[in-house]
């Protein structure tokens, strides 16, 4: 494959485990950065932090959508094409929320509205902690488990935890909400990354050969396997942004640039940890 | 490279040997029981599909309601109906004992109020989380259910969300084809209960209403020993006196096979049956608060026991809920949301069609790669008809099943063929096993990460883990060693 011209063998793993390092902890600053300033490490949408989300597509301009609904708590209103507006409001009770949802209904017909109560969010944002720490660890025992090996399966569990770290970071930059399609995403993200970072470990591990033929065989498979998931999301993604879902836009965004790390990741840190354990160990 | 030959075309003997494996022969029963199970047909003119539909590409409604009612551990040195007593002083709340130490109250108080009535009761709350117990929580439910299906509301579900401790904090309903506004007042009312009893041949005169009813209790038998159901309620003062003016009124006391009581719940009769000779006896007498209507033995006395007490309550929920979420989808934008999901379906499936032309310029690799790939999707929305409905969420589960999928058939493609050469049987055999390998530890890894989001109870996110996992297990343990296997018999000479 013609595509990337990268030599997996032309660097030393200190050089090739350099770049992504000071990428992740660039990340990690970033996030850290979110997290001491408005307690979440991404800003988090309606699924988490509580609140009402409105979709619908209107010709009025958003002067005039914030004057019609000046009687609720409107926090902002977002506009996209086709005249599609997204509009936020804060928490409010139970009868001016019924109210309000009266009311958008009989104006919009094909408006779509959510709404989260604040602590409902908040066990929502809790319980995706817990869910992501306990996979993380589970994770951890079966690649342990699997490999039987220390710096291997540390390697493969450092790859998946920086893909997810950058690419966090790079939502929070570009803007897209933590919300309950873009954990999936973040999640989804853990499958493909391990994918690429087992078969290189299985290959420099478990096979014959010499280091570098294998380093570069693997790197050989597992760039297709990276593009043929990178041109399959991408599809996604030019479809959902022409239709514009967002939802299914914000998934494909945060997968787009999961793939682009996960590249980095496994092919600089990965394989750059992996060579220099079987160098020390005295392999060629 | 792998150079075609001349008219590749499959012979009999390499069909043959593709039927020899099971995993091909069971790909294949799967690929034909999802074709079924999905139903593809057109129906008045009209595409549809056995293909359950959830939330975002459905119109609907969901509400998310929490429960105001806590489970808490309790410690004291009174037995705990006395200290039960002690406390239903202290609180106004219903409370059941529902283990050893344990409480439900069926009210929402702060932990610290109820530490301080704790307290005061002789005892000491040891551990408190809001929500009530599972078997509350199904009550809840089939309330809730009854009340639905009694309003003829085409598809609805009732998902209570119980947390690891086994307390259901939450109870989550989604109504198919109803809007916002019609669901909270379908969920939050309540049905015209009352009590009457027959007259002359059909007559029947109005006895008693239902907001007479001070309390419902569960299913129980008459006495101990007594085989029969029923279901005990109560009356308050006025509505006791009602009733035993009314029942000798009727002349339900003095005969009462020829006037039988009958509760109706919506102009429709939910219940009928004679005064038992002791009550009207008693009735003669006094007014009684305290009644018990059976409903016969075994079963189904104790499913009719179990209407009966929802109808009782005329749909009023036994512990009071608040909406902590909610959500409305059109049916414009759930179509479109179907319809955009399709293409970029397709669209994803013609782009990964063209990287691995481009990689291994071998149709004779190309198809079964892609056709296994859509294969195991195909098998997972046929498997998805019987326990799971598609939901944005699941779409992007699908597209997950879809990336690693293909990215494992590019791993056993790679690692069994060199050079693009099927290597000797046993060699192939042994690459094959190996590639297995690779797969299996990365599949063990998803799955496992996935799990806690497929027990959780977080909502949408559920969904996608389960089709993930299910995505998973049916590519490593059949489509991709069918893939494997059928590979090997098309390229070899």
């Amino acid at each position: 494959m013609g595509l990337i011209n990268y030599d997996v063998n032309k660097y030393s793993p200190r050089q090739m485990v350099m770049i992504p390092m000071i990428i992740l902890i660039i990340s990690l600053a970033i996030l850290g950065y979110n997290y001491a300033t408005t307690g979440m490490p991404v800003r988090p949408g309606i699924d988490f932090s509580g609140g009402t989300a409105v979709t619908l597509f209107s010709t009025d301009t958003p002067e005039q959508l914030k004057a019609a609904f000046s009687g609720y708590p409107l926090l902002s209103v977002g506009e996209g094409v086709n005249n599609g507006k997204y509009l936020r409001f804060g928490p409010m009770d139970d009868a001016n929320l019924q109210a309000l949802a009266t009311s958008i209904t009989a104006q919009y017909p094909d408006a779509k509205i959510d709404q989260i109560g604040a602590s409902f969010g908040q066990t929502l944002q809790q319980q995706a902690l817990i869910a992501l720490i306990i996979s993380f660890i589970g994770m951890t025992i079966v690649v342990f488990l699997a490999f039987r090996s220390f710096v291997p399966s540390a390697a493969v569990i450092v790859c998946a935890f920086a893909d997810i770290v950058m690419t966090a970071a790079a939502m929070s930059i570009i803007g897209i909400e933590l919300s309950l399609p873009t954990t999936a995403a973040l999640l989804m993200l853990i499958g493909y990354s391990v994918d690429s970072d087992i078969l290189l470990t299985m290959r420099v591990l478990k096979r014959q050969g010499k280091l570098a033929e294998k380093l570069s065989g693997a790197f050989k498979t597992g760039i297709i396997m990276t593009t043929t998931t990178f041109a399959a999301v991408a599809a996604m993604w030019a479809v959902a942004f022409a239709a514009q879902i967002t939802v299914i836009w914000e998934i494909a965004t945060v997968l787009l640039f999961g793939l682009i790390f996960d590249i980095m990741n496994t092919w600089l840190t990965n394989a750059g940890i992996i060579k220099w354990f079987v160098l020390k160990r005295g392999g060629k | 490279m792998v150079r075609p030959e001349a008219g590749w075309k499959m012979n009999s003997s390499k069909l043959k040997a593709c039927l020899s494996h099971w995993q091909v022969i069971l790909m294949l029963i799967l690929i034909v029981g999802s074709v079924i199970a999905i139903g593809p047909r057109f129906e008045d003119g009209k595409f549809t599909t056995n293909l359950q539909y959830g939330l975002e590409l459905q119109e609907g409604t969901w509400l998310q309601m929490e429960f105001k009612a806590e489970i808490v551990g309790f410690e004291t040195d009174l037995s705990s109906d006395e200290f039960v007593t002690n406390l239903e002083k202290q609180l106004d709340a219903d409370i059941y004992l529902i283990e050893e130490r344990k409480l439900e109250i069926r009210s929402y108080y702060p932990r610290e109020t109820l530490e301080t009535a704790f307290t005061s009761a002789g005892g000491r709350l040891t551990s408190y989380e809001q929500g009530v117990s599972k078997q509350t929580a199904d009550d809840v439910k089939r309330i809730l259910e009854s009340k639905l299906n009694a309003l003829g509301t085409k598809d609805a579900r009732v998902n209570p969300l119980s947390s690891f401790s086994g307390v259901t904090h939450y109870i989550r309903v989604e109504l198919a084809g109803v809007s916002l506004a019609q669901a909270k007042e379908i969920v939050g009312k309540q049905g015209k209960f009352e009590i009457r009893i027959h007259t002359t041949g059909n007559e029947t005169e109005h006895i008693v209403y239902g907001d007479r009813i001070t309390s419902v209790g569960v299913p129980s038998h008459a006495d101990p020993g007594n085989p029969t159901w029923g279901v005990t309620f109560t009356l308050d003062e006025e509505g006791a006196s009602m009733f035993q003016k009314g029942a000798i009124a009727t002349g339900a006391t003095t005969n009462p096979e020829a006037h039988f009581l009958d509760m109706v719940l919506d102009e429709n009769v939910v219940y009928s049956a004679p005064l038992s000779s002791e009550l009207a006896a008693s009735l003669e007498r006094e007014p009684i608060r305290q009644l018990y209507a059976s409903t016969g033995p075994g079963n189904e006395g104790l499913e009719a026991a179990k209407n009966l007490e929802i109808h009782l309550r005329a749909g009023a929920l036994p512990v009071d809920v608040a909406v902590a979420g909610s959500g409305y989808v059109p049916a414009e934008l759930s179509d479109y949301f179907k319809l955009v999901c399709a293409i970029a379906f397709i669209v994803a499936a013609l782009a990964v069609g063209a990287v691995i032309y481009y990689r291994y310029r071998e149709p004779r690799i190309v198809l079964p790669m892609v056709g296994t790939n859509l294969s195991e999707i195909l098998i997972l929305l046929g498997i998805s008809t019987f326990i799971q409905q598609l939901d944005l969420a699941g779409i992007a589960a699908l597209i997950a099943v879809m990336g690693t999928g293909i990215d494992q058939l590019v791993i056993i493609t790679d690692e069994v063929l060199h050079e693009g050469k099927v290597p000797s049987p046993s060699l192939y055999k042994k690459r094959l096993t190996r590639a297995l390998g690779i797969i299996l530890v990365s599949a063990a890894t998803v799955i496992i990460a996935m799990v806690p989001l497929a027990l959780m109870d977080l909502s949408s996110l559920r969904g996608f883990a389960i089709i993930t996992i299910l995505g998973v297990i049916i590519g490593v343990g059949i489509t991709r060693p069918a893939y494997g296997e059928v590979i090997k018999e098309i390229l070899s000479k």
